[in-house]
């Protein structure tokens, strides 16, 4: 096998310390990209499994920690040899909303999947996407929560979004454990996922990137 | 209502609630409405902040609520958060009910790290308070915490969570203790008259209690959720031996405590839906398990709220006694639940909050009445929200709610 197809396997198995040993080897040999073309295909694998109810929240959260382990690795020489992203995501839980494990795990999966990701942290006023959003122009808006309440905060931000004329310049995708198709209608958003690599898949679809 | 009408409607709420646990059809399905504290201050025309930094009017909101919104649940007088000093004074039960509870104003004396509260961290409107939890075990420190768990949460995580508890012995913690016992009396007496009123109300006395496995309760209080997923892979030997302390320690307490309870014991659960059936069947299920099997054996029965979808775990509901007690879904379909569990287990649920978000009354009658014509028959079955009903569901269409049950939830008259 070569190289980096043991990096595919091993971190779709979520073995830590070979992933993290298997890096640090390929680091010599392999340009940055290529090392992030097999952490996508693992986390694609792990998406999947997740999916299919093999890998659960325990797995994901896990996922997320080794990714993150591998972007302190890779980062010397990600800045500087890292050509294109999918697009940026501008993401943050919602006003009046603290939690982020959510989030967390979804950023990690959105940047294994080659999109730049924005985290504007928790508790993110409406004010402060719009200002994120005129900044970094991003593709699309990410609005995490985990409580019901958060999805008025929700519809809160889409419309001061549609207040500044913005609305049709980005795609909106709204993510929790308690969103669902009527809390999509409500917010006005573009799409919704109650979990991370729905989460992901959607946002590639939202940017006409199909599978 | 003259008083002994009231008493008769509690004893009829009480009955119906009875009847749906013991898995039988009562007269009509009980109802059960979790209105968010957001949504009870909105009612009554006050801020959250309000809500929760003045019991008096914590009280009157709750109460306007149980009035203009009906249901067989009494709401519960709980208006804050579990409270790490609860734990840490344990071991004397005479004031540990006064430190069992988080409320705003404690969180101003204490300065705890592990609650976020609407006019202080977060808008005065914010729907609720939040509980965050923290790192206050640290990952290292399992063998101090496996010694002698409450002895370790006093000492040591104590002062870490607290920020006015830094120093142990100095006058600021000694003059924070005193302050939250003030305060604590406060809240016990304005909970106390609320549960009076309730039942003046006609709503049916029940005294409950709250308790959690012991896994949750590491992740929630100690270690962060993110933190206990990471320690079950890292160290899963330090994980079960704490899970067991904690089981050994905290299940006679357990009796005693619910011992007088005349309602359900409440376990919310939180990292049931992130294990896999690894973990599930290893770190959680045993202890969620033992703690409802030896309360069913002394006659108390649970309420449990599995929270997220449950799907792949409904199964072992069954190994539980038969009529243990009460299963409230969350994500689960509870027509798909009722279907596993009938004559076993009483299903509790079904009402997705987001759908009282978006649809019309005649909307939300037509899907109770679709509900229940799927989940009724045969009765153990208690209608309720899956989660929380946030501040902007209009009120309109929770009433609809409680109308259609009278419309169609009735099984005989």
């Amino acid at each position: 096998m070569s190289l980096l197809n043991e990096i595919v396997s091993a971190f779709a198995e979520l073995d830590e310390d070979r992933t993290v040993n298997l890096i640090k080897e390929a680091l010599e040999k392999h340009t940055v990209n290529e090392i992030f073309d097999a952490c996508r295909h693992a986390t694609d694998i792990i998406g999947e499994k997740y999916e299919k109810g093999e890998y659960f929240l325990s797995e994901l959260v896990f996922a997320g920690h080794i990714f993150n382990r591998i972007l302190e690795l890779l980062l010397p020489k990600l800045e500087k040899e890292k050509t294109s992203t999918l697009g940026t995501i501008v993401l943050g839980t919602v006003e009046g909303d603290v939690h982020d494990i959510g989030k967390n795990i979804f950023k990690a999966f959105a940047e294994a999947a080659n999109f730049r990701v924005i985290d504007l942290g928790v508790d993110v006023p409406p004010q402060k996407f719009v200002e994120a959003v005129k900044e970094h122009k991003p593709e699309i808006l990410g609005l995490s929560g985990l409580l019901t309440l958060a999805i008025d905060a929700m519809k809160r931000t889409i419309e001061a979004l549609k207040a500044e004329g913005l609305r049709d310049k980005v795609k909106v995708i709204i993510g929790g454990g308690r969103v669902d198709e009527n809390a999509k209608k409500y917010t006005g958003a573009d799409a919704w996922a109650d979990s991370a690599t729905k989460g992901v898949k959607l946002c590639k679809e939202l940017i006409g990137l199909k599978e | 209502m003259s008083k002994i009408d009231l008493e008769k409607l509690a004893e009829q709420r009480w009955r119906r609630i009875e009847a749906a646990a013991n898995l039988k059809e009562p007269d009509k399905v009980p109802l059960e409405l979790n209105l968010d504290f957001g949504f009870r201050a909105k009612w009554y025309g006050i801020t959250t902040y309000d809500f929760f930094f003045d019991y008096e009017k914590a009280k009157n909101a709750i109460i306007a609520t149980a009035v203009d919104f009906p249901t067989d649940f009494p709401p519960l007088p709980m208006f804050g958060s579990g409270s790490l000093l609860g734990f840490a004074l344990r071991d004397h039960p005479d004031i540990s009910q006064i430190a069992g509870v988080l409320t705003g104003p404690m969180h101003d004396i204490l300065r705890d790290k592990y609650t976020r509260w609407p006019g202080r961290e977060i808008s005065p409107n914010a729907g609720s308070f939040q509980f965050l939890g923290g790192e206050f075990l640290k990952a290292e420190e399992y063998d101090d915490f496996i010694k002698d768990p409450f002895g370790f949460i006093a000492e040591v995580v104590t002062p870490r969570a607290h920020q006015s508890l830094e120093k142990p012995g100095s006058a600021e913690a000694m003059a924070t203790l005193i302050r939250v016992a003030v305060e604590g009396l406060k809240y016990i007496k304005a909970v106390d008259s609320l549960v009076n009123e309730l039942i003046k109300l006609g709503y049916p006395s029940l005294l409950a209690s709250i308790t959690s496995v012991p896994l949750d309760f590491l992740g929630d209080f100690l270690r962060t959720i993110p933190g206990i997923l990471l320690d079950l892979r890292k160290k899963p030997d330090k994980v079960k031996e704490a899970c067991d302390v904690l089981m050994k320690e905290t299940m006679p307490r357990r009796i005693i405590l619910t011992s007088k309870s005349t309602g359900f014991v409440l376990i919310p659960l939180h990292l049931n839906e992130y294990l896999s059936p690894k973990f599930y069947y290893e770190f959680y299920w045993p202890h969620l398990k033992r703690i409802i099997t030896d309360l069913y054996n002394q006659g108390v029965k649970c309420q449990v709220a599995f929270e997220g979808r449950h799907d792949a775990y409904l199964e072992s509901i069954l190994e539980l006694p038969k009529g243990w007690g009460i299963a409230l879904f969350e994500k689960t379909d509870v027509r798909k639940a009722k279907k596993v569990l009938e004559g076993h287990t009483c299903v509790m649920g079904g009402i997705p909050p987001t759908l009282l978000l978006n649809a019309t009354p005649k909307e939300v009658e037509d899907y109770v009445r679709k509900l229940l014509e799927e989940v009724m028959p045969g009765g153990g079955f208690i209608l309720s929200t899956s989660t929380a009903i946030p501040a902007e569901v209009p009120p309109e269409n929770v009433k609809s709610v409680i109308n259609a049950v009278e419309k169609y939830g009735v099984y005989r008259r």
